[in-house]
């Protein structure tokens, strides 16, 4: 894609994020579209693992739960402004996704799935027991100031412009996502997910660059968690269960990984879903359940993959377009 | 206080060595992790409570594992075998869809809170071991686990069968076209991996309390001992599994703050030093 495009796209993005701002007037629509974005956000991440290296993570929401945990914990004990924390908790997710990259990327297949759910659940039984430091399961309310980069908090919350920066936020990830994979760093990925022995025959090191995706979908799903922090002010062992984990791969399984917009989409169909079924959302697990196993057994590339597959047989563009699309 | 751990770490091990001898042979016949094996234990050991609760608990013992062994060659059948051309990562996610379908059942019939199934009345005593008292059911439970762990190895070593799935796991194709029925070996496979994890479900519900929380704790605990151990070997199983209870059991004594963390501690470390655990090979 170039250039020009993506910009336009952007461009396209923002507006249409501004117009929804604008036009959406009920306060409960604004909230869940918020947390629709924000669960995009933290699916991208997830979606970015599975795209650029080929790995399924069952642990992300170690990430996700990590980032909420930290700035709690730093403006708890009052270690520095909550703007300095958002920037320090992020630097130390990508610092420490990186490390746990460099040791579990090295496990093949399927394997590592099972030890990122491992992992993660190391976690969120840590915080539910460490009673002192996260108020254990019943979790801890992260203390905002009043103005955060120099907005009052009063405004930032307000549900159009919480929702605006969270869209802004996503639009952006996604965009500097973009150019940092149609970079030398995207194809050095794609080969090493491709054919592992293969780039490291043509010179490649073929364990950095894994790990690299790593940290860099771990800081995404960071950035997720801040968002959430932000948003509900209030963070607890449930942010960094399995079953999170789970159900923002299953969003990023039914949108579509090949697309980078895909996860994106399917977080928000999920929320979308889960509001309208309403009485019935007790049963949401045999629901989603079903509809992941019927996506992945009828369309593998997800609803992202529907959507383009439709708009090249429209085009009537030639093959060689379809494939690349990958 | 070591001795009792011990035991208990023992006790669950055993538990363990029977869940993951599931694991193992379902995915050295069909390359397939499946996620939803902590839910077939909690389904096994669900109706392994209502059997009980209208018959006896030595009716449930053989019915809940016989219902299992049917639902894992229908899961077999009509799921793995329709899947076995695609992606491993696509399989693992419909077992995970699966897993989401079947707590859901689980929690629809039988409620959300805490049940627990008495003791059988025949093991309802305790022994004493060492100085210490120890119920006479986990003694039952570590004979049962041992007796799986002897006879699943006898069979895979010594019959014709074994023989065959051991060829199976090695090499599928070539072991079709020497004549062997791989489909209906793997149908066979996954219905007895089933059936463990149905009887680990009943075995544990008189000591662990049943409810739809059960199967995550366990079949964490499981990964850890099948990647620990390497996928798809038994033996590395039960080194593992026997490993990570012991290790639990020791660390409750002298770490008691850090006892939860240590499998996975254990598990990274193992990793870092052979990534494909101690009797994986590559794949």
């Amino acid at each position: 894609m170039s250039i020009q495009r993506m910009s336009l796209n952007t461009l396209a993005a923002l507006v249409i994020g501004a117009v929804i701002a604008l036009t959406v007037s009920s306060g409960t629509v604004l909230s869940l579209l918020t947390q629709a974005i924000i669960y995009a956000v933290f699916a991208i991440g997830v979606g970015l693992l599975l795209r650029q290296n080929g790995m399924v993570s069952f642990g992300h929401a170690l990430y996700f739960g990590a980032a909420g945990y930290g700035i709690g914990i730093i403006l708890q004990l009052g270690l520095m402004p909550a703007e300095l924390a958002i920037v320090v908790t992020l630097a130390a997710i990508a610092i420490v996704g990186l490390l746990f990259g460099l040791v579990i990327v090295r496990v093949p297949g399927i394997a590592f799935g099972m030890l990122t759910l491992a992992i993660g659940q190391m976690f969120f039984l840590t915080a539910s027991r460490a009673r002192g430091l996260t108020g254990g399961a019943d979790g801890m309310s992260i203390d905002w100031p009043s103005t955060l980069f120099g907005i009052s908090q009063s405004v930032l919350l307000r549900p159009a412009n919480l929702f605006m920066l969270c869209w802004i936020v996503l639009v952006g990830i996604i965009l500097l996502l973009a150019l940092l994979l149609r970079s030398r760093f995207g194809s050095i990925t794609e080969a090493v997910r491709d054919n592992e022995e293969r780039a490291r025959f043509i010179g490649i090191s073929t364990l950095l660059p894994r790990a690299a995706v790593y940290a860099l979908s771990a800081l995404v799903t960071g950035v997720g968690g801040v968002l959430s922090a932000l948003n509900t002010g209030f963070i607890s062992p449930e942010s960094l269960h399995w079953s999170l984990s789970g159900m923002t791969l299953m969003m990023v399984v039914v949108g579509g990984y090949k697309a980078l917009w895909g996860p994106a989409l399917g977080a928000v169909v999920y929320f979308l879903f889960k509001d309208i079924l309403g009485d019935y959302a007790d049963h949401w697990m045999a629901i989603f359940g079903i509809a992941l196993i019927t996506v992945i057994v009828f369309s593998p590339t997800g609803i992202a993959g529907a959507l383009q597959k439709l708009r090249f047989r429209h085009q009537a563009t030639p093959a060689k377009a379809a494939v690349s699309s990958h | 206080m070591l001795t009792i751990n011990l035991f208990n770490g023992l006790v669950y091990g055993t538990l363990l060595i029977v869940m993951c001898s599931g694991l193992a042979l379902i995915y050295g016949l069909r390359r397939v992790v499946n996620f939803a094996h902590g839910s077939l234990y909690m389904l096994g050991a669900y109706i392994g409570y209502s059997v009980a609760a209208h018959a006896d608990f030595w009716v449930a013992l053989f019915v809940a594992p016989a219902v299992m062994a049917a639902i894992g060659v229908v899961l077999d059948r009509y799921g793995f075998r329709l899947l076995q051309d695609r992606d491993p990562l696509t399989v693992v996610l419909v077992t995970f869809g699966l897993l989401l379908v079947i707590e859901d059942f689980v929690q629809t019939v039988w409620g959300k809170s805490n049940l627990s199934l008495a003791t059988p009345d025949a093991l309802n005593f305790a022994v004493n071991l060492f100085g210490t008292q120890v119920p006479a059911y986990r003694i039952g439970v570590i004979v049962v686990g041992a007796a799986v762990a002897l006879g699943l190895s006898l069979w895979l070593r010594f019959s014709r069968y074994g023989l065959f799935v051991r060829a199976a796991s090695t090499d599928p194709t070539t072991t079709s076209m020497q004549g062997v029925n791989t489909d209906a070996l793997s149908a066979g496979v996954v219905g007895l991996g089933t059936a463990l994890a149905g009887l680990a479900g009943v075995v544990s519900a008189p000591f662990m309390s049943l409810s739809p929380s059960m199967s995550a704790d366990v079949i964490i605990d499981s990964f850890v001992v099948v990647v620990i151990g390497g996928l798809g070997s038994l033996a590395g199983a039960f080194i593992a599994a026997m490993v990570l209870g012991m290790v639990q059991a020791v660390g409750a004594v002298y770490l008691p703050d850090a006892s939860v963390l240590l499998p996975f501690v254990l598990m990274v470390a193992i990793l870092i030093w052979r990534p494909a655990g101690f009797a994986g090979s590559r794949t």
